[in-house]
Formats: structure tokens, C-alpha cells, sequence
């Protein structure tokens, strides 16, 4: 019995040790910068969605714990710093509005709200490009395009996450987020 | 005059009870400020301002609101309505004033200060955001100028936050107050750490310089 309850208690402390892991790894970078995204021609989004776009990215890179601090667009690093900071700038390259009776009489995706965009993530000191994404969101047509915006940044950190702990790919695969 | 007959009578009582009726329901919905819906947006700790080769003594003169906004301290308009306690405009000074006196940048007076920094605030409280959450931002400019040279560049500032949504009104007022504080810290960061602002001291103010060369042609605001 008291073997048992020995090995439980073992066990226990495993996985806590185990799972508390990933909480304390330390950030990998020190900074990082996100830029407003441009828009390609032909790409009909409001002004606000860009801007809607930023805020949300800046958010969630907060939120991934991929970098100690996120800095504003366009704000100084120290030069000793620099080496550890990288800027994410990118394009948003497709927009399909999509169609709600499409989307009403087929389902399973049809007619749905299509974006893709393309970012770029680049060593502040040597411009050096550590990774490059490419993410393809769609949603319901009915849904409001700063809804898009959260899921497309969502998507552009989880990938950016991944592609830099990887030991930075030249790009990552394109993601599709059906909803 | 003819009398009005009954049918007109009637009429008449129709569109008068009815006009009435749609401008107090107007007058009903329009929020009033009142110390429960009312918020206090302070930047809390100084943002920590950055190094210049020659640091300047700043004044802020002036902060002209340019929003459009014909309700400024009217931040939010549903559920009985979210006003501020001062003028944006008075907040976003404090804000910036705070920051340059807490690295001893600020000036005493504007005749004593080396660069006097006119801003133009332009949206200052919620933006239209995604219905899930809410989206404040402060975006402001800044038009640098050496009072004894004449010379100005301008210095752009923005800044944004993201929090979440809620469905109680008192968690609603709390997260606005502190989305919009977030995004002030943001914006004050952004113009006192900008590269904007370290391109327009570098420019404007070489205190070598200014004994030896004339002083140069006025530029326009």
C-alpha cells in the first residue's frame, strides 16, 4: 500500500514537473515590432480592418509569450538589443467576400469569407529573415470582417510560434482555418 | 378660418402624439454623465523616455482636439453610457507631461524650453472592433519646434489595445477603463520612444550649433 502511495505521489510530481515545463521557458526574443500590413491591389478591406489587424496581432504575440515586450510600430531598440528583436511586417494578398446564400444552401464551406496573407519576420540588426508565414483564413459570411481579423492573427502567431521554435524555416505551410 | 372636421381632427392628433412621442424616446436614450458611469484614465506609472545624444528641455504647449467627436468625454454609448472625466485632450497632456518630467525633459516654463511640442489629437476612447471584444486606441501627432530656430517636424503616435467584452455593466466600465489606459500607455509610449521623435531632436536641436549659426527661415506648422 504504502508502495503504491509512493509511486501515485511520483507520478503526480512527473507530469506537474512536466507540464510546468513549457510555462517557464524563457521568451526567445526580446522584442518584437509588428507593422501595420499593407494591402495588395484588387484587395477591398476597410482602412479600419488594418488598423483592427495590428492591434489584434500585437495582442496575441502578448498573449504567445514569444517575445518579452511588444513595441509599437516605428519605436527605438538599443543597439544591444537589437540582435534579439525582430519586426513582422506583411501583406495581405487575397480577399473574397464570400456569399451568404452560398453559404446558407450548400454549407460544409461554400461561399464562405476568404483572406490570405503573407508575413515576414526579419532580425532587427541584420535584417536577416528568420521565417516567413503564409496564412489562408476563412469565415462565415455573416460574420463581420474584424472577426476575420482576430482568427487571421490568431493563425499568423500560432505558425510564427511554430516556425521560429523549429530553428526557423525558410516558410511555413499554409493553414486553413474553415471557421 | 373653416372648422376641422373630424377625420382631420383625428389626423392631426395622430402625427402630433406620435412626433411627440419618437423625440422623448430620443431624449430617453441619450446617456447623461453621472458619477456611476463616469471613469478616470491615468497613465499610472511614467513611460520611460529614450536617450538622446543632446537632451532637450520639452513644453507642451497645447493640445488641440481634431477628432470630430461632438461628444469627446462620451466614450461608450450603450448601456446607460460611459463618459470621462476630463477632457481627452487634458488626459493625453498629463500623459505626456508625466513621462518627460519623470526623465527630467520637461521644462518650467515655454520660454525656458529648448523644443515646444504642439499635439493634435485625432481619436482618443473606443475604434470599432470586432463584436467579441474591445478595441481602444489614442492616436495623436506632435509638431516639434525649436522656438529660436523656427524650425518644426512633425512625430506621429499611435496607440492600441485589445480587451475583452463583458455583459455586466460594471465589468464593462472596467474593462473600457482600462482598454482605453492601455492604450494611452501605448500612444505615449510610442511618441516618447519613437524613432520619429529621436529623427526630430537629432534635427531640430544641436546645442553646439546654435551659438554659431544664424537663425534659419520660419517653417509653417
Amino acid at each position: 500500500m504504502r508502495q503504491l502511495v509512493v509511486v501515485i505521489a511520483l507520478v503526480g510530481l512527473f507530469a506537474a514537473a512536466a507540464s510546468a515545463r513549457p510555462k517557464d521557458q524563457a521568451p526567445l526574443f526580446k522584442s518584437a515590432e509588428a507593422k501595420h500590413f499593407t494591402t495588395a491591389e484588387g484587395v477591398e478591406l476597410s482602412p479600419a480592418f488594418v488598423d483592427y489587424f495590428y492591434a489584434e496581432l500585437r495582442n496575441e504575440l502578448t498573449k504567445a509569450k514569444l517575445v518579452n515586450e511588444v513595441i509599437g510600430e516605428g519605436e527605438a531598440v538599443d543597439d544591444a538589443d537589437a540582435a534579439k528583436s525582430v519586426v513582422i511586417s506583411g501583406s495581405i494578398t487575397e480577399y473574397k467576400k464570400g456569399n451568404v446564400v452560398k453559404s446558407a444552401l450548400i454549407g460544409f464551406g461554400a461561399g464562405f469569407k476568404s483572406l490570405r496573407m503573407d508575413a515576414d519576420v526579419v532580425r532587427r540588426s541584420d535584417k536577416q529573415n528568420l521565417c516567413a508565414i503564409h496564412v489562408h483564413v476563412k469565415v462565415d459570411p455573416r460574420w463581420n470582417e474584424k472577426v476575420m481579423a482576430k482568427g487571421a492573427a490568431h493563425e499568423m502567431v500560432k505558425e510564427m510560434k511554430k516556425a521560429l521554435t523549429e530553428g526557423g524555416k525558410p516558410s511555413a505551410p499554409e493553414v486553413t482555418k474553415p471557421s | 378660418m373653416a372648422p376641422l372636421s373630424l377625420w382631420n381632427r383625428s389626423l392631426l392628433f395622430v402625427t402630433t402624439s406620435s412626433l411627440l412621442l419618437s423625440t422623448s424616446g430620443v431624449a430617453a436614450d441619450e446617456p447623461k454623465p453621472k458619477p456611476e458611469n463616469t471613469i478616470t484614465i491615468q497613465l499610472g506609472d511614467p513611460v520611460p523616455v529614450q536617450k538622446f545624444e543632446h537632451p532637450p528641455k520639452f513644453w507642451i504647449s497645447d493640445v488641440t482636439d481634431r477628432s470630430g467627436n461632438p461628444q469627446p468625454m462620451l466614450v461608450l454609448k450603450e448601456r446607460g453610457g460611459i463618459f470621462l472625466d476630463k477632457q481627452p485632450t487634458a488626459i493625453l497632456k498629463e500623459s505626456i507631461e508625466q513621462s518627460l518630467k519623470s526623465a527630467n525633459l520637461l521644462a518650467a516654463d515655454q520660454a525656458s524650453a529648448d523644443l515646444v511640442v504642439r499635439v493634435y489629437l485625432f481619436h482618443f476612447g473606443l475604434a470599432s472592433g470586432s463584436v467579441l471584444d474591445l478595441f481602444g486606441k489614442v492616436e495623436f501627432s506632435g509638431m516639434v519646434k525649436n522656438p529660436k530656430t523656427g524650425e518644426s517636424q512633425e512625430v506621429k503616435a499611435t496607440g492600441t489595445s485589445i480587451a475583452n467584452g463583458a455583459v455586466r455593466k460594471k465589468n464593462i466600465q472596467k474593462n473600457v477603463q482600462e482598454n482605453i489606459e492601455a492604450a494611452l500607455r501605448d500612444a505615449t509610449r510610442n511618441f516618447v520612444r519613437g524613432t520619429q521623435l529621436k529623427d526630430a531632436v537629432a534635427q531640430l536641436y544641436k546645442p553646439g550649433e546654435l551659438s554659431t549659426s544664424p537663425p534659419a527661415a520660419s517653417t509653417s506648422n
